[in-house]
């Protein structure tokens, strides 16, 4: 299968090193204290943060820091195929924690000891990318519930077909069987968080597939900038400031 | 800008899905004109000329036009990416070709993404089919390259879509089909490239091709299945999918491998093989069972133009023989044969394996007038093909040539198929012509390396420098006293050897094989050509080969006297030739002696010389002999093939005097260790690659393929024991003749016949198969590969690779890391390897005939099967086979000669007159031309 | 979930018995309801629905399938309902399965006329390819995204809006079959199946706080309530379905009672619907 045409364009019209077009919306879970829709293409998520609240579950209360859940889950409709046993299965439990891992990393837990921080992130959609997108997405949640965090993370993947390196699969490029490299970065701190690749890579070639990805967490993160600005433009002008 | 694209599409499991896909549409695709100022094409290649009129091509002249588009008269062409991707759906093997095109510098093909530029966009309209969406795609594209380029370009769009080019002049395109554009070029031998369209098809058709057509037309095949029919008939179990073997000696039969059936099913004649060609996949339905033997004799009686046997080459393996079915068993054996296999008929063709085909045409008058369309016949050189129908121009000068011809069409109502004229190879019966017959027939590479190619060599005069001699991962083996032994003239050396004496007794014996992978390295131009020629062939003139001249004649051949990189495994032996230690290093040695196999021989018989290198091979051939020794007690065949050599004219490469090939023991002992060393790398690349090496394999015969054998030798009162290769080899060693016991010959010939019942070896990724199917039963070696000839073929390379990542001195190739990347080199150097074989075997039967013609000569034979009208007889002198007609041409089997299957005898009916199988006859062996330019060999008996 | 103090309570249910609700509705007004149709391109149908801040999204996928040997002349049609944990930390794990499997339930029983089938929505006899061979399998599958109150009406319009968005492939068979075989079918080009949705009742529910009943509750006066009736009422204004929650015992006559009123409120919710669907049907059409 040909993933990228000699003329050097893919399926979908990109050349290797673009990203699929962004979108994102802060708010959109009204009962939540943060919420977000993050969009990568056809990828879709939803993120909702609760908290910092009261620990629910006494036993796992911690003194010196907050605690941080989160729970990853998909819609029926998401896949291309209807799902039929969608909660709690081995990947959603392992894209949970790797979630819930990543965020914990970034967000300042000290200042919020005995109390717990729920994040859940629910998959609308999936067409690749949807551990990349979960993170955009929670990390923006967790910016509008106003949780301090030392850098906001974002993540971005990448493959390699054709002997090319890729920005961004999709879900046909993400079933071709090649390497899929996700990278998750505090931009600011320019350190990496989340390195997961599953297919095998010489290892120069996987430096470069990693530099890729990590100049698509670069792209994510000053479109999230931008993102987070404009929404504090508008609630500055709500407030009448 | 983004779009999306919608579609529902039909999954394998025959679940409807819908599918979602985003399409980026861009602002920086670009025209592709060299002139043009609207696009910043400095980046990228534009090739196209804005000062000539620009053709862009429908998906139906891509599909059938290839070869006048290969011709440079067709240039400044746009390929648009949606008739690409269709193009690539229809036919994988047209798609390549044009992309050939589209990256030759010296061609103005320019391929331009439309799909995903913003203004030639398209979207699916409802209800919109996806043919009418394409055609609608395409005259958006031609539009936009109009108003683009400017009242200065004209643009052209070709369709031979009727409806297409209605639609196109009414918005104002300018359209026009193939064969009027290639008209208005006023070239006349273009003409003939043209393919035309089968008449039941949409498309415009040339008014004076349907008038040559008959106007009688009669219905000669069966209509083929629709698709949709044969997925259902074949998802029921009624019909059953295969690839259509042609028997190579009988083009009227044919075997389907059905994976459904488990079985082979076959097809007897060409109403049921139903237009199918040899390659292609075809859905068969069984006949009814009592239709599976009637079916055989019809299929013989029935075709009037079937072609009598040519003399050949005999055959090697199964590979080359003649399929089994016995021609013998007339309508009076019918309880003889074997009724139980399945007959079937062909109902649809799933995918067409058609290409072009070498051969010539049927001579025939010429017409009164020259120069308009004649209708002529052609016959492929290739048997396995039936006659194809061409429209010429040119019949006058194509009469006497070796022409290549592409199949179109073949519509049910002709005998034939349709097809087109490509190219002239020369004259029929010249031996440059027929030569590149044979290469062009077995699709061997024979042009010069490209710039690119050579460019990855090492710069010339290569010495071996002092990083090599240095570095750690090299021994340094120059004071060994090293030798190579090979046939007399043999530039490329591959292989020397050395053997030491060791204090305790024992002896180190070494075999060097040439480093090629230190100067092949992986992923450049160089070894993606070597991997694609797969080996070097040898044909009896020439020899093309995998690797350019200066690494395979001078920088890797081990030539006597310069030190030379290699790639060595070492043994510790006893004296009894038991291996104690084994190891592997790359080295650095200065062969001492490049010897012939009749020097060395010699060496070893005269008693007199007792010079180091005479021991040392002395040693070597008694150890081999102690390993040959073993090898044949663990049962190991000792095969037999009729090989000749040629001695060639140097002036004029004529040949000059032909025998059988004489086999030497300095040939046995090199080979010996050579088997040797392939197995101890076999061993240790299995062992540290279990899923990922590239091993060799030899099926064990079936028994019924080992059949013929059983049948001849219980002919002569001979009993084989084919249980296992110990049994048979065993049985072989004490065939003699019982018959007639002065017959020095006898053993020799059973063990050619047992040779060619057996499949030959193939190499295979060891992850593809479980260990127990490893084995190579002519040798009798749980595993083995092909270590020893890296110069000459790809398989040895890749092996080198692998040794060389075993021993940690080179990290592992990514392609091993994809295992069926690794199946498809395997299965390219299988198709290579046999190709080559073929090619080579064309090329001494070709010089066969050139021999002969010259000199008609008497000689004796053997007869090796009896057929109904006489017998075939094995020629050993001269490595050739072929048939003695005792009665004349069409009247076969007319009652003067009866067969008796049992005795395997054809004997006169007043018994006067008998011949038995094994029999020695005398023969006349000449060249005659019973039409002209066609030689051919005659055998006749002497009585 | 909804932590109130005493006198928060009694400011809703204060508000409630004099026709002034919290947010200023009254017992009878439902919140403004936007739809947004085609949001999962994967879906063969699909609608968003807004009430407040109720937010909930319906996906229709079409699968091929068998009927049943009991009903071969229908296909079938399933509803799924999940509660997504970001509409309430209670969802997470398996919290949110027993509201699931309740609204699931309800939704069956008020548009599809539950096991039997009759007096459903849409016609299941329109899914048949192959009389008891082949048939169209509709999943629905409704996903809560964020809650405040009153799910099931929200779902029910989502659903209606989903099924009118629908468009399923139509398909033609690949060859004759006999016997008991199972056949081919083909896609036919790009020709859609296309629901009549006008049949499909909307759900209103009236919830019982203290002596009064109120529309479209938020969580808040979901909290007070001490029952609820949920009434599937079609276009005619006939009733499709009915379905009673909460513990306290109604009087027989305040159930008519409340039938009738909610055949009122119904008649224009499904014109406040239609009119939404088919803006939003036209929205999506434009871009």
């Amino acid at each position: 299968m040909e993933y990228v045409s000699p003329e050097g364009l893919r399926l979908d019209g990109r050349r290797p090193m673009e990203m699929r077009q962004l979108r994102a919306e802060i708010g959109t879970v009204a009962k939540a204290d943060g919420s977000a829709v993050f969009e990568m293409g056809n990828t879709k998520v939803i993120a909702a943060v609760y908290g910092p609240r009261e620990v629910q579950n006494r036993s796992q209360q911690i003194s010196d820091q907050a605690l941080v859940r989160c729970e990853y889950s998909m819609a029926n409709f998401s896949t291309g195929d209807r799902l039929r046993k969608p909660k709690g299965d081995r990947r959603s439990t392992e894209i949970s924690l790797v979630i819930r891992q990543t965020m914990e990393a970034c967000i300042l837990t000290h200042l919020m000891p005995r109390s717990q921080i729920d994040i859940f992130v629910q998959v609308l959609q999936a067409d690749g990318g949807t551990r990349s997108a979960c993170i955009n997405a929670a990390t923006l949640a967790l910016a509008d519930a106003g949780i301090p965090m030392r850098d906001i993370v974002t993540s971005c993947s990448a493959g390699y077909l054709n002997s090319a390196p890729l920005l961004d699969l999709n879900y046909i490029e993400d079933s071709a069987g090649g390497p899929d490299v996700t990278v998750a970065i505090l931009p600011k701190l320019d350190k990496v968080t989340l390195l997961q690749m599953d297919a095998k890579l010489p290892v120069d070639i996987f430096e470069n597939v990693m530099g890729l990805a990590i100049e698509g967490c670069k792209a994510v993160s000053n479109y999230i900038k931008e993102v987070l600005l404009g929404n504090t433009k508008q609630l500055e002008y709500r407030r009448g400031l | 800008m983004l779009q999306s694209n919608t579609f529902s599409r039909k999954t394998k499991a025959g679940r409807i899905k819908k599918e979602v896909r985003e399409i980026y549409l861009r602002d920086d695709i670009y025209c592709g004109a060299s002139a043009c100022k609207t696009c910043l094409a400095s980046t990228c290649r534009a090739p196209l000329d804005a000062s000539s009129p620009l053709l862009i091509l429908d998906t139906n002249v891509l599909l059938h036009q290839i070869d006048l588009l290969e011709n440079p008269a067709i240039d400044n062409v746009v390929l648009l990416s949606v008739v690409l991707d269709e193009v690539k759906n229809k036919n994988m093997a047209h798609y390549n070709r044009i992309r050939a095109l589209s990256t030759n510098p010296l061609r103005k093909f320019y391929v331009f993404s439309n799909q995903f530029h913003k203004e030639t966009f398209v979207k699916r309209m409802d209800g919109e089919t996806p043919n009418d969406y394409n055609d609608r795609a395409i005259r958006v594209a031609t539009r936009w390259y109009q108003t683009h380029l400017g009242a200065a370009t004209p643009v052209l769009l070709i369709t031979n879509d009727r409806d297409n080019k209605r639609r196109a002049s009414e918005e104002g395109i300018s359209a026009d089909t193939i064969q009027s554009y290639v008209k208005s070029l006023g070239q006349p031998e273009l003409l003939d490239l043209l393919v035309h369209p089968a008449p039941e098809s949409e498309d415009v058709t040339m008014e004076q091709i349907e008038d040559l057509r008959p106007s009688k037309k009669q219905v000669v095949y069966q209509e083929h299945k629709p698709m949709s029919e044969i997925t259902l008939g074949l998802h029921r179990g009624i019909y059953h999918q295969g690839k259509l073997r042609v028997n190579r000696y009988n083009p009227f039969e044919a075997y389907v491998g059905s994976e459904s059936i488990g079985d082979e099913i076959i097809i007897y004649g060409r109403q049921n093989m139903n237009r199918a060609f040899d390659g292609d996949i075809v859905a068969v339905e069984l006949l009814p069972q009592d239709q599976w033997h009637e079916e055989k004799n019809l299929s013989i009686a029935d075709e009037e133009d079937e072609e009598e046997d040519d003399v050949h080459l005999a055959p090697s393996s199964a590979d080359d023989a003649p399929r089994t079915t016995n021609l013998v068993s007339g309508s009076a054996t019918e309880t003889n044969s074997t009724p139980s296999r399945h007959s079937g008929r062909i109902v649809g063709i799933i995918k067409r394996n058609w290409h072009s085909y070498c051969g010539s045409l049927e001579p025939m008058a010429m017409p009164a007038g020259t120069g308009s369309f004649t209708s002529a016949l052609f016959v492929s050189k290739d048997r396995r093909i039936p006659k194809i129908r061409i429209q010429t121009r040119q019949l006058e000068n194509l009469l006497d040539k070796r022409i290549i011809v592409a199949v179109d069409s073949w519509d049910r109502q002709s005998r034939y198929p349709s097809g087109h004229y490509v190219r002239v190879i020369g004259e029929i019966g010249d031996r440059d012509t027929e030569s590149e017959v044979v290469l062009i027939e077995n699709d061997i590479n024979s042009r010069p390396f490209s710039a690119q190619v050579l460019a990855c060599l090492p710069a010339l005069p290569w010495s071996v420098s002092s990083e090599d001699v240095t570095n750690s991962i090299r021994l340094d083996l120059r004071s060994l006293c090293v030798f190579s032994v090979d046939p007399p003239g043999c530039k490329d050396i591959d292989d020397a050897l050395h053997c030491t004496a060791l204090p305790n007794g024992n002896y180190e014996v070494g075999v060097h094989i040439a480093d090629v992978t230190n100067f092949v390295h992986p992923g450049t131009p160089l070894d993606d050509e070597a991997s694609q020629r797969g080996t070097s062939v040898y044909l009896v003139e020439r020899r093309i080969d995998m690797l350019p001249k200066p690494l395979t004649e001078d920088i890797c051949s081990l030539r006597a006297d310069v030190e030379r990189l290699s790639f060595s495994v070492i043994w510790e032996m006893t004296p009894e030739a038991e291996i104690i230690s084994t190891r592997f290093t790359k080295s650095v040695i200065k062969s001492c002696a490049a010897l012939s196999y009749v020097e060395a021989q010699a060496r070893m018989d005269d008693s007199r010389l007792m010079d180091p290198l005479t021991t040392d091979l002395r040693n070597m051939n008694a150890l081999a002999k102690i390993m040959r020794q073993r090898r044949i007690d663990r049962g190991a065949l000792t095969l037999a093939s009729a090989e000749v050599k040629f001695q060639i004219d140097t002036e004029t490469h004529d040949p000059l005097d032909i025998g059988m090939y004489q086999i030497r023991e300095a040939n046995q002992m090199v080979e010996e260790f050579m088997l040797a060393a392939n197995v101890s790398v076999a061993k240790q690349i299995r062992d540290c690659f279990p899923s990922c090496s590239l091993l060799r394999r030899h099926p064990t015969p079936t028994r019924e393929m080992l059949e013929p054998l059983l049948r001849t030798a219980a002919a002569v009162g001979l009993d084989l024991d084919v249980s296992s290769s110990k049994a048979l080899a065993d049985s072989l060693d004490r065939a003699v003749n019982i018959l007639q016991r002065d017959d020095p010959y006898f053993n020799k010939l059973i063990r050619i016949l047992a040779t060619r019942c057996m499949t030959q070896a193939v190499y295979f990724c060891s992850g593809d198969l479980s260990p127990p199917e490893y084995h190579h039963y002519g040798l009798a070696a749980p595993l083995y590969t092909h270590f020893t000839s890296p110069i000459r073929r790809y398989a040895d390379v890749i092996v080198h690779r692998l040794l060389a990542a075993s021993l940690g001195i080179d990290k592992l190739p990514s392609v091993f890391q994809d295992r069926t990347q690794l199946t498809s080199i395997a299965d390219n150097l299988n198709y290579r390897h046999r190709n080559a074989q073929m090619a080579s075997r064309a090329s001494v039967e070709l010089h066969t005939i050139i021999y002969f013609r010259k000199r008609p000569t008497d000689t004796e034979a053997r007869i090796v099967k009896i057929r109904s009208n006489g017998f075939i007889v094995f020629v050993p002198k001269y490595g050739i086979e072929g048939p003695v007609y005792l009665t004349t041409r069409g009247e076969k089997g007319s009652g003067e000669w009866y067969v008796d299957e049992q005795q395997q005898k054809i004997v006169k009916m007043d018994n006067s007159l008998s011949y038995s199988v094994l029999q020695t006859v005398r023969i006349h062996m000449e060249v005659v031309g019973p039409q002209p330019n066609r030689p051919k060999l005659q055998l006749t008996l002497i009585f | 979930m909804v932590g109130l103090s005493v006198g928060e309570k009694h400011f809703i249910q204060g508000g409630i018995a004099q026709d002034l609700r919290s947010d200023g509705r009254k017992r009878l007004t439902y919140r403004p309801i936007y739809v947004e149709t085609g949001v999962i391109p994967q879906a063969h149908g699909s609608a968003r629905v807004r009430l407040g801040a109720t937010d909930v999204i319906a996906s229709v996928k079409a699968e091929l399938g068998k009927p049943s040997a009991l009903q071969s002349d229908k296909g079938k049609i399933a509803i799924y309902v999940d509660c997504s944990p970001t509409a309430a930390p209670v969802f997470e794990g398996r919290g949110g399965e027993e509201l699931s499997t309740e609204l699931s339930i309800a939704l069956q029983r008020c548009l599809l006329g539950g096991k039997s089938g009759a007096g459903a929505g849409i016609d299941p006899s329109s899914l048949v390819v192959v009389e008891g061979k082949v048939c169209w399998d509709l999943y629905i599958d409704g996903l809560v995204i964020s809650s405040d109150g009153n799910l099931l009406d929200a779902l029910a319009a989502a659903i209606k809006a989903a099924l009118s968005n629908t468009g399923i492939p139509k398909v033609d068979l690949a060859a004759e079959t006999t016997g008991d075989e199972q056949p081919e079918v083909n896609i036919s080009d790009e020709e859609f199946l296309q629901f009549d949705t006008s049949g499909i009742p909307v759900i209103v529910t009236l919830t019982r706080v203290g002596r009064h009943y109120i529309v479209d509750a938020t969580s808040e006066e979901e909290s007070q309530m001490s029952s609820a009736v949920s009434i599937s009422v079609n276009r005619k204004g006939h009733i499709c379905g009915l379905t009673k929650r909460g513990g306290a015992g109604l009087d027989p006559s305040i159930i008519l009672d409340m039938i009738s009123v909610a055949k009122h409120v119904s008649e224009q919710l499904t014109i406040k619907l239609d009119s939404e669907i088919a803006a939003a049907e036209a929205s999506e059409e434009e871009s």
